[in-house]
């Protein structure tokens, strides 16, 4: 699947700022700047790409906790080798998200 | 982290959105999409909360984000296949391309705020007396275009002619003007002798046609330049060096060659120099026939010192020069029929065939629709040809021959063409019983194998109607180079799907 998968700079983004520990929507908005309306869709087409996958946490721990359960995103390894040619593809991917992170 | 027991507006906002987008969301996966998007909303409060940064600016930028769900719930909607199938399904239905060609229709309507030239057309000068008024024009034959009369025959004829009983030159185009105020605009400017309205027979709503020169407003340049004001009637007008009185509005029923809003510059006489070439409209005396008007008026402008050939001077009454556009649209129509047919080697023997007994009703069908689609479109032509180049063009010299007549005829012939190759294209790729486009199109064969076996391509009917077989290459001695199969009721099975 990774050889026929090419992303757009924005859907690259969105894989690398997981890759890096960004898990939930919200968190991925913060680190990438992008509405919820470009990055929600954007997770949506890159989990039935199987780039990402997602998981529900325990809902026991969030109940123990009083709060609702949230629902997690993680990199699978097709989508690492996908990212991985993104970046070739996108050399200046890397920094803008250093400097996006600094602001 | 313990719950907050007062939970702000603009988080029941929020849950509010999400519940109101999740409606959205197909049944199976609407509750996992919606404790996602609740417990991210929540999440954020509680974080700026606990951090002491929640405050108005970031209860917005929470319901700004959740706006988004409303983006992410239209994706889980059109991502679904029935949906995109159904979708598919529309597209190819024969009402979406007559919808479509209606919506186009409505499109251009709101564009041009309700077809104005059309209208000019069909509803046009109420307020004047058509009868025995002429366009006098020159079409010289030693080449070249119609075209104006020099600016000093309508003088020569208004003084000598026994036949009319009125005659006027005028040009028309848009000139820069200025008002008392030093307002300035492009405005549409007729420059004519100023015996234009004697001829015309028009007498102005308020106000008196000038002594010697000034202005003359339709009612539609009274409103956009002066604003109704009915101290008009003095008020001067800056036209290059020169400055005019405006004298005289004219009635809102009157319209000269357009709807468009009119100064009308009338002057004693249009001068000979700089050389200027003149539209001419007259009025003839009762029961005076073209070619008496001609002898005549041919003789007085070679006393003028122009010599005519006879056949030099054209001639279109004011009633059949309205509907040239009309004309030289049906002729361009006839003309790319004619092309089409030939390019696209239609046969009447099809048409034979479309009309047997077994296919009478499947035939109707498919005959109405080719004909309901091809005159919508030919009337998107006709309408969008003439509120884009005016008829004005087209009015004045009445031609309607392709060598010589206005930019409408070739805008007419060229889309005309068009409008005909698209529609029989768009006809042979259409199901023969429901009129749905065909799809999956398949290539068969071996192209370097054309002698020994057939190759093409074939296309499907999603109802399971039949299939066509288009040939790579179409023999010259094949009547039919397009073959369609129709399949029976043992296929059906195949196509369950769409039932």
């Amino acid at each position: 699947m990774s050889d026929s998968v090419r992303l757009s700079h924005t859907a690259a983004l969105i894989l690398q700022t997981v890759d890096q520990g960004c898990r939930y929507g919200f968190d991925i908005m913060d680190a990438t700047g992008l509405p919820s309306g470009t990055v929600y869709p954007a997770l949506r087409r890159m989990q039935a790409e199987g780039l990402i996958s997602s998981q529900w946490e325990s809902e026991k721990k969030a109940t123990a906790e009083q709060r609702p359960a949230r629902k997690y995103y993680r990199i699978t390894r097709a989508g690492s080798e996908v990212l991985e040619q993104s970046q070739r593809r996108y050399p200046l991917l890397g920094r803008l998200l250093t400097l996006k992170a600094r602001r | 982290m313990t719950l907050e027991p007062n939970r702000p507006l603009s988080l029941r906002f929020c849950e509010a959105m999400i519940s109101l987008a999740a409606r959205l969301v197909p049944e199976p996966q609407r509750h996992d999409w919606k404790r996602e998007w609740d417990a991210e909303a929540w999440h954020r409060w509680q974080f700026l909360f606990h951090a002491g940064e929640w405050n108005g600016r970031e209860a917005l930028g929470l319901i700004r984000n959740c706006l988004g769900a409303f983006f992410d719930a239209a994706w889980h909607l059109t991502s679904q296949e029935t949906l995109q199938n159904r979708l598919r399904e529309r597209l190819r239905s024969p009402w979406t391309c007559l919808g479509g060609l209606g919506v186009l229709l409505l499109v251009l309507a709101a564009a041009t705020s309700g077809f104005p030239a059309a209208r000019d057309l069909f509803a046009f000068h109420t307020s004047l007396r058509p009868a025995r008024l002429f366009f006098i024009w020159l079409h010289p034959s030693a080449g070249g275009g119609d075209q104006g009369l020099p600016s000093d025959l309508p003088p020569a004829w208004r003084w000598r002619s026994q036949l009319l009983e009125s005659v006027t030159g005028f040009t028309a185009g848009h000139r820069t003007i200025q008002l008392a105020n030093l307002r300035s605009r492009k405005f549409r400017l007729v420059t004519a002798e100023k015996n234009l309205f004697q001829t015309l027979q028009v007498r102005p709503a308020f106000g008196s046609l000038p002594e010697r020169d000034g202005i003359v407003l339709t009612d539609a340049a009274w409103r956009s330049l002066f604003y109704r004001d009915p101290a008009v009637i003095g008020a001067r007008i800056r036209i290059g060096d020169e400055s005019y009185r405006v004298t005289a509005v004219l009635p809102a029923s009157f319209h000269f060659l357009t709807r468009e809003p009119t100064a009308y510059l009338l002057e004693p006489f249009i001068p000979a120099y700089p050389p200027t070439r003149v539209m001419v409209v007259a009025r003839t005396k009762p029961g005076v026939t073209e070619g008496a008007l001609d002898r005549e008026l041919t003789k007085i402008a070679e006393t003028a010192t122009y010599y005519f050939f006879k056949s030099e001077l054209r001639y279109a009454s004011f009633n059949s020069a309205l509907w040239t556009p009309l004309f030289v649209f049906g002729i361009a129509s006839l003309l790319s029929a004619l092309f089409v047919v030939a390019v696209s080697r239609v046969r009447i023997r099809r048409f034979r065939l479309a009309f047997q007994p077994g296919s009478r009703r499947a035939s109707a069908r498919r005959a109405g629709f080719f004909v309901a689609k091809t005159g919508v479109a030919l009337l998107l032509v006709f309408l969008a040809g003439l509120e884009w180049t005016r008829s004005e063009s087209a009015v004045i010299f009445a031609s309607w021959d392709p060598a010589n007549g206005p930019f409408l005829v070739w805008v007419y012939i060229l889309c005309s063409m068009g409008v005909l190759l698209w529609s029989l294209a768009d006809q042979r790729a259409r199901c023969r019983v429901c009129l749905r486009l065909l799809c999956f199109p398949v290539r068969i064969g071996c192209p370097g194998c054309l002698l020994l076996d057939w190759s093409g391509t074939e296309l499907l009917c999603t109802e399971g109607h039949g299939v066509l077989h288009v040939p790579l290459l179409a023999p010259s001695w094949d009547e039919e180079s397009d073959r369609w199969i129709a399949l029976d009721d043992s296929w059906q099975e195949l196509f369950v799907h769409s039932k």
